[in-house]
């Protein structure tokens, strides 16, 4: 490979590629076109499904038995990857292109130490010796900074968190210095601060490196974030490319917009800036209609013109390589006011449900798995002293990253799992100690649950109308079939399906439908507390939107309390009247949502805000990194939870934060804090989150 | 008469088989109108492997239900004809009377019996046995399975070590023992079929129970009526009189199995059971952690109704599947069985046993061993594609 190249990395020119099933073939991707120049990092969004990974692993040649590239070209460095041979593809794919896909472990070997595996990059492509090889693994494991080296170096994947993992497929990728690195949804799987310190890292290797970057995301605030380009996707095509700032200010595509406007921005909140679901689903690839994709969903459609042809992709004038496919740019009026839903009235929250008095859940775990039984057990401290109280019609947001005790929480609450102490009240009678069985029917059908994973909710093999009646009948609602069929097909119009799913099986529907359906049956018994376990965060954006305002309608209709757990803030301050932040099972603050969003902030949740992507130009974050991994609940720090990734830690006289507990603090108006840092202090704080004045 | 040469007896053998044909022919022309519409089962159609399995399957299937109806058949299986000792095929009867076919299509046995008859009743007997034993395994397997995955802990050590126990003893062994004359007088086959055969009672009671039992009208009639058929059959196919367990008087006694296919079932279920039993386990573990399950607890349902109608049906594909090997394998044991003269009757027809008598003088004349061996292997390989289309298709979408 010439290194005096200069031009683009990779061109992909009018790219089609086709998977050939059994009953059709499906046009993946149409069209497509992008340009990647040297150092520059192109992010690459659209909803799940539209051809984003077929892209990413066209590049690769990896498209399986079953998908063929039907038309166009793909050229790394000028050099055109379809005349290559099986072996240069090989040699180029293993040193020049390296890719990162979601799911860490798919590209590690379980039965080989890391280092072992990071030596073989430069040991198999350049033949290097073990000692250079070695020397280079452990510099960039240094490069992805991962602490102690040596000891990672040393381990096998699964001793490593997932965030650890990524770092080390990062380093993978990066030990054949690859001119282009192709990065598949690299932190999807991860928390919001490991994520924020992933995406970090891979920015700062890409400037340090030169590495040119394809980024693939579905999240239009990490790709802000990230990337110097967007190209965004619908049904198989580009639809809009540009860089950022043109893109995110001045998008020229009607499905661009759509998508910035069914996302939830900070500084807006339900009432201010209603979020607009785009209306419609989502094309299957072989039910495309004519001429634009995008025309069933559109606002400026207009008959007779955007259905009659094919679209071209087209520069929109006076921008720097700005295109998009719309017939219509430069017509529409981009800057024309939302037009105002209806305006929604915020219902008052009334009594209190739902109070939860210093619960406990402590598990006891088997140090050794072998011979557990004898003696020494250890005790996993899940949730730690919570305390709060629920309204009715009140929406409380608990807000925390994996493992730090939301999903212990929801279980103790819906009796699958009894406390270790305190009390829950429900309605003054305590239920804490009542498991599932021993609950009466009406304390069952009140306190219901929405899962997290559409794909999972509902149970495969049984129709969709079945398992709303099945809970219908446990609940002990209606007397008759008859009756129960007849509440249940209200239960499709409370959530917007149509009645005639009630005889589909759930593979028949997609992730937003099945979301629903999973609504429908926590509501089947009117249930007053519901408990929604991240309910859209497995959702396409175009989606999210549609299946959040659903959600606040039933639960503004009924007067639902709901426990929103998320780790999204943007929605969270979205939608919520009161926020609960949790880490390692301790409630570090909680306070109404203005409260929360607002200085004085709990340390923690000043980072958590900072990791959180926005996507809005306008917006200046203060850029707080938080270092390493959230502990284990199985081994959690002394004193204070958060004191291994506190910043504020030096500021507390004494080393208070490492032995004591710090108590909860109670602000003005009910705002509490649980942390050591003094008054002062906590008022100095600065906000994170800022919107530039325009 | 001139014996008929080997084209003339395949043409014959293949128009004795019409029947088969046209019902074969019959079954794939409607599947595949409308496979699209028949789920799993229409989705075999789409694999090639699949289908030839299924059609090898389906032919002994029918050749066993039009052979029972005596359709297929030449000759009895049992009569034996003078002078056809051992015949090779395509000889003509000596003395044939008037509407008796004039051929042993494929030769006579050394008892002078119609090796193609044989053949054909002894599909039968594969046919009726084979699958019913190692549904009844199955059911075993999976009523002790579910709860041992869905509960783990001490139950689920306790009947894992059980399982491995079973596994770890000589099968052979067990086989002789059932039917040692002292064993069977002691009852002990007798007692372990009491056990056996409770368990498809157990568990289509709890099946019915966990799924009506919030409409208590429904289900207190279906559970009295069903059990009470089940309990009739379960007490008539335990209760013999004369041996140990004679529970119900003869005018109650629907009827009676003979001892020998009761040693088969049992051992059959033997078997089997602890297999099937560790793949339910294994797939109950993983599907236990869905969030439909967890959706199921939070609304109060029961842990039966979570094992038998959430955990279950999204089971069956790997559990089909297995179902198609292990009634392969099934077959072969029965085989084996007949081949050392246990379980069937020694003049029944099924492969296994013919495949034994005409072993002694194998050297000599090959056919009457040739013929059970060949149509043994054809339906065991049938069942195995079909195994293999089957996992093929469920792997896919
Ligand atoms: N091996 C395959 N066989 C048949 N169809 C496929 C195959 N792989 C992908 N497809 C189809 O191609 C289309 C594009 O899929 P792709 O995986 O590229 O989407 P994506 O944008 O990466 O989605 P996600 O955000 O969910 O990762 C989809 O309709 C998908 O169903
Ligand atoms: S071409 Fe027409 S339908 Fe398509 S995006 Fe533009 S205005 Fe909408
Ligand atoms: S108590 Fe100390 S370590 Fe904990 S959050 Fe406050 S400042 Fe940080
Ligand atoms: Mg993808």
């Amino acid at each position: 490979m010439t290194d005096s190249y200069d031009g683009p990395i990779l061109e992909i020119e009018s790219l089609s590629i086709s998977f050939f099933t059994r009953l059709r073939d499906i046009p993946a991707v149409m069209d497509f076109s992008v340009k990647v120049m040297p150092g520059e990092a192109v992010g690459l969004v659209g909803e799940s499904g539209c051809g984003k990974s077929t892209v990413a692993l066209g590049v690769m040649r990896d498209l399986g038995k079953n998908g063929h590239i039907v038309g166009g070209s793909i050229k790394f460095k000028g050099q055109d990857l379809g005349a290559m041979s099986q072996d240069q593809l090989r040699s180029i794919r293993g040193s020049e292109i390296a890719m990162i896909y979601q799911e860490p472990m798919a590209s590690l070997n379980p039965a080989m130490k890391v280092g072992k595996q990071l030596m073989e990059v430069p040991m198999i492509h350049r033949g290097s010796s073990e000692k250079e090889a070695h020397a280079r693994a452990l510099q960039v494991v240094k490069d992805v900074k991962l602490p102690d080296p040596k000891r990672i170096l040393d381990a096998y994947p699964h001793q490593l968190s997932g965030g650890q993992q990524q770092r080390i497929v990062i380093a993978m990728a990066l030990m054949a210095e690859p001119s282009l690195l192709i990065l598949d949804e690299p932190t999807t799987a991860l928390d919001v601060t490991v994520e924020a310190s992933v995406v970090d890292l891979v920015k700062e290797l890409g400037k340090k490196y030169g590495t040119s970057m394809l980024f693939i995301s579905h999240n239009l605030g990490l790709v802000l974030e990230t990337c110097d380009r967007i190209c965004v996707m619908y049904s198989g095509e580009a639809v809009e490319r540009g860089s950022i700032t043109d893109v995110f200010d001045e998008m020229k595509h009607p499905y661009t917009q759509a998508l910035f406007r069914s996302i939830p921005l900070p500084g807006a909140d339900k009432n201010a800036r209603p979020l607009r679901a785009i209306p419609g689903n989502f094309p299957l690839p072989h039910e495309r209609p004519p001429g634009c994709n995008f025309g069933p969903r559109c606002d400026y459609f207009e008959a007779g013109r955007c259905d009659a042809t094919e679209i071209p992709m087209t520069d929109v004038p006076g921008q720097d390589r700005h295109a998009t496919r719309c017939l219509r740019f430069q017509e529409i009026d981009w800057h024309a006011p939302l037009g105002t839903d209806v305006q929604t009235t915020r219902s008052e929250p009334g009594d209190v449900v739902l109070k939860m008095d210093n619960l406990k859940k402590y598990y006891e775990v088997a140090a050794n798995a072998l011979f557990g039984k004898r003696g020494d057990t250890k005790v996993v401290k899940a949730n730690e002293t919570l305390s709060f109280e629920a309204r009715e019609s009140e929406t409380l947001a608990i807000v925390g990253e994996s493992g730090c005790g939301k999903s212990t929480f929801a279980k103790v609450l819906m009796g699958l799992e009894t406390a270790t102490d305190g009390q829950i009240l429900l309605d003054n009678r305590n239920i804490e100690s009542t498991s599932i069985q021993d609950r009466a029917t009406q304390t069952i059908a009140d306190v219901q649950m929405v899962f997290q994973n559409p794909f999972d909710t509902l149970n495969p093999s049984m129709g969709v109308g079945r398992q709303i009646i099945r809970a219908l009948e446990v609940f002990g609602i209606g007397n008759s079939e008859g009756e129960r069929r007849q509440r249940m097909l209200e239960l499709l119009d409370l959530v917007k399906l149509p009645r005639e799913f009630a005889e589909r099986m759930p593979r028949q529907l997609s992730g937003g439908q099945k979301q629903r359906v999973g609504i429908a049956r926590a509501f089947a018994g009117n249930a007053r507390i519901v408990v929604a376990d991240e309910p859209v965060s497995a959702l396409d954006v175009s989606v999210q939107a549609a299946v959040t305002d659903l959600l606040m309608e039933i639960q503004r209709e009924q007067k639902t309390t709901l426990l929103f757990i998320s780790h999204d803030l943007s929605i969270v301050r979205y939608l919520s009247d009161r926020v609960l932040v949790m880490y390692l099972g301790h409630v570090v603050e909680l306070g109404t949502t203005e409260q929360v969003f607002a200085p004085p902030y709990h340390p923690y949740t000043e980072a958590l805000l900072s990791a959180v992507p926005i996507a809005d130009t306008r917006v200046q974050k203060r850029h707080i990194v938080l270092e390493g991994d959230i502990p284990s609940a199985m081994d959690p720090p002394s004193g204070c939870p958060f004191q291994t990734r506190c910043r504020w830690k030096s500021r507390v006289p004494g080393h208070l934060c490492e032995q004591e507990v710090p108590p909860m603090r109670q602000m003005e108006n009910g705002h509490q804090i649980k942390c050591h840092l003094s008054d002062r202090e906590l008022a100095e704080m600065e906000p994170v989150i800022q919107i530039a004045a325009e | 008469m001139e014996p008929l040469s080997w084209f003339e007896i395949i043409t014959r053998v293949l128009w004795q088989f019409i029947p088969v044909w046209i019902a074969l022919i019959a079954v794939f022309v409607v599947s595949i109108r409308y496979k699209r519409r028949l789920g799993l089962y229409g989705k075999l159609f789409d694999s090639t492997i699949g289908m030839i399995g299924f059609a090898l399957v389906m032919f002994w299937v029918f050749t066993g239900i039009f052979g029972a109806m005596d359709l297929i058949v030449t000759h009895d299986a049992l009569s034996q004809v003078s002078g056809m000792k051992n015949e090779p095929p395509g000889t003509p009867l000596m003395r044939a009377e008037d509407g008796q076919y004039p051929y042993y299509l494929f030769g006579g046995d050394n008892l002078a019996r119609d090796v193609f008859s044989r053949m054909i009743k002894g599909a039968w007997v594969v046919v009726q046995i084979a699958p019913l034993a190692t549904i009844f395994a199955f059911m075993v397997g999976i009523t002790l399975g579910l709860p041992a995955g869905f509960y783990g802990g001490r139950l689920d050590t306790f009947l894992s070590f059980l399982a491995n126990l079973i596994l770890a003893f000589p099968v052979i062994l067990l086989f002789y023992l059932l039917v040692t004359p002292e064993i069977v007088a002691t009852g002990i086959p007798n007692y372990m079929a009491v056990v056996l055969f409770i368990f498809p009672i157990v568990f289509i009671a709890v099946l019915l129970n966990s799924r009506y039992r919030t409409q208590p009208r429904i289900r207190t009639p279906l559970l009295i009526g069903v059990l009470g058929i089940l309990g009739w059959l379960y007490l008539s196919l335990i209760s013999e009189s004369g041996s140990k367990v004679s529970v119900i008087p003869d005018f109650l006694d629907l009827f009676n199995v003979p001892g020998g296919i009761l040693v088969v079932f049992v051992s059959v279920v033997f078997v089997n059971s602890p297999t099937v039993f560790r793949i339910v386990r294994g797939l109950a573990l993983d599907i236990k952690t869905r969030d439909y399950v967890a959706a199921a607890q939070t609304r109060g349902e029961g842990a039966w109704y979570i094992m038998l109608w959430e955990i279950l049906p999204n089971a069956r594909g790997p559990l089909i599947v297995d179902l198609c090997l292990r009634i392969g394998y099934t077959t072969i044991l029965l085989g084996t069985l007949g081949f050392f003269g246990l379980g069937l009757p020694p003049e029944s027809p099924d492969w296994g046993t013919t495949i034994n008598d005409g072993r002694r003088l194998l050297q000599i004349y090959l056919h009457p061993a040739l013929v059970p061996a060949l149509s043994l292997l054809s339906m065991v390989l049938g069942l195995n594609l079909l195994a293999d289309g089957l996992r093929e298709e469920t792997l896919r979408d």
